[in-house]
């Protein structure tokens, strides 16, 4: 009887352990970039709609971009930029550019100029113009540069879905 | 008696309680066409929840749970085209979360049996969504970090997330007796491990 109440009390305790817990680092740049890497595997009844090549090496940059950032020593206060976060700020933006000029030249004219005209993209790329005058003005800012890689991935993402139709 | 009745009680309340919104079901069908934003909004919405499971069924493995919370989504992304809508998307990414963790499970079972089970007690206690960790869940949370695995997680499906017996056994590819004795089991060392044994 008392082993049972016993049981009865761990067993309403255990019920709390019932909780949301985030995770520690921001899990999703891996995950896309793991999805990304998959898309341009050959398919295994993978839907059509989903091989991203070019996204999937700008989610694997942008990603490679930020662990390199992380681990590398700060380099020599001659650099013209010593700031690290506006540093890693214009290599992401290097390789952002790089990626959308991929998808643009490997996708037909007229698509193109359909995706140049699409008011989601402009928004988004006014997005990524005002948080890389924020982060000017504030260096230090490392949020912003997170925000800035979400921008960017979303707007690959878009623009890739444009041109797959 | 009085335990069959809680149990089913949990169980029941244990399936309803997210309730999908118009929202969600447009960001799921969105995903399942191919929308990685869509995507990524669902693992914004879902992070903490399926976190949390893989967490409790590691023993509060940090680098390892999040290991694997990434795993589950990147195959909850390869499993979308095959998702039907006949059940919440979030019992369906609860499940596929489970699954995952117990497939690590099951490959470490092959492997020494040192286990990280020591490295987990470091990571015990974190903060939960609350934003603190009571002392009482505390202890439990390290209590539980130290079953053996599979006795923690038939502990874990049971006691926490509220499956049956027939739904651990198959999961885990065990008989639904051998479900009954690990909790028993698990219990057990519980209790002794709070100092709750006499």
């Amino acid at each position: 009887m008392n082993e049972q109440a016993t049981d009865e009390r761990l067993r309403w305790a255990l019920r709390g352990l019932r909780q949301n817990r985030q995770p520690e680092h921001d899990l999703w740049p891996g995950i896309a970039a793991r999805i990304a890497a998959e898309s341009t595997r050959p398919a295994r009844g993978a839907h059509p709609r989903r091989h991203w090549a070019p996204l999937a090496l700008a989610a694997s940059l942008l990603l490679a971009v930020g662990v390199v950032w992380q681990t590398l020593p700060p380099p020599p206060a001659t650099q013209a930029d010593a700031n690290p976060v506006r540093r890693e700020a214009h290599a992401m933006t290097r390789e952002y550019d790089a990626a959308l000029r991929e998808i643009q030249l490997s996708s037909p004219q007229p698509e193109a100029a359909r995706m140049a005209s699409l008011p989601e993209l402009h928004e988004l790329d006014r997005s990524a113009a005002q948080i890389r005058t924020a982060l000017r003005r504030d260096p230090g800012a490392r949020f912003l540069l997170d925000r800035l890689r979400h921008t960017y991935t979303l707007r690959l993402a878009l623009t890739q879905r444009a041109v797959l139709g | 008696m009085l335990t069959a009745t809680v149990t089913a009680a949990w169980t029941d309340d244990n399936r309803t309680d997210a309730v999908p919104d118009e929202g969600e079901h447009a960001l799921v069908r969105n995903a399942v066409r191919g929308d990685m934003a869509a995507f990524e909004s669902l693992y914004r919405r879902h992070a903490g929840r399926v976190h949390g499971v893989i967490a409790r069924l590691v023993g509060y493995h940090g680098a390892r749970a999040e290991d694997l919370t990434q795993d589950a989504f990147v195959r909850a992304w390869q499993a979308l085209p095959g998702y039907r809508f006949e059940s919440a998307f979030s019992t369906w990414l609860h499940r596929l979360a489970v699954n995952t963790a117990l497939m690590d499970l099951r490959a470490r079972r092959s492997r020494p049996q040192a286990d990280a089970d020591e490295d987990a007690l470091e990571h015990v206690g974190t903060q939960d969504s609350a934003g603190h960790a009571t002392a009482l869940s505390l202890d439990l949370e390290r209590a539980v970090a130290t079953l053996p695995p599979r006795a923690r997680a038939v502990l874990v499906l049971y006691d926490v997330e509220g499956w049956k017996h027939e739904e651990i056994a198959e999961s885990l590819g065990m008989a639904v007796g051998s479900s009954k004795a690990q909790l028993h089991r698990a219990r057990h060392l519980l209790r002794a491990r709070l100092g709750d044994t006499p």
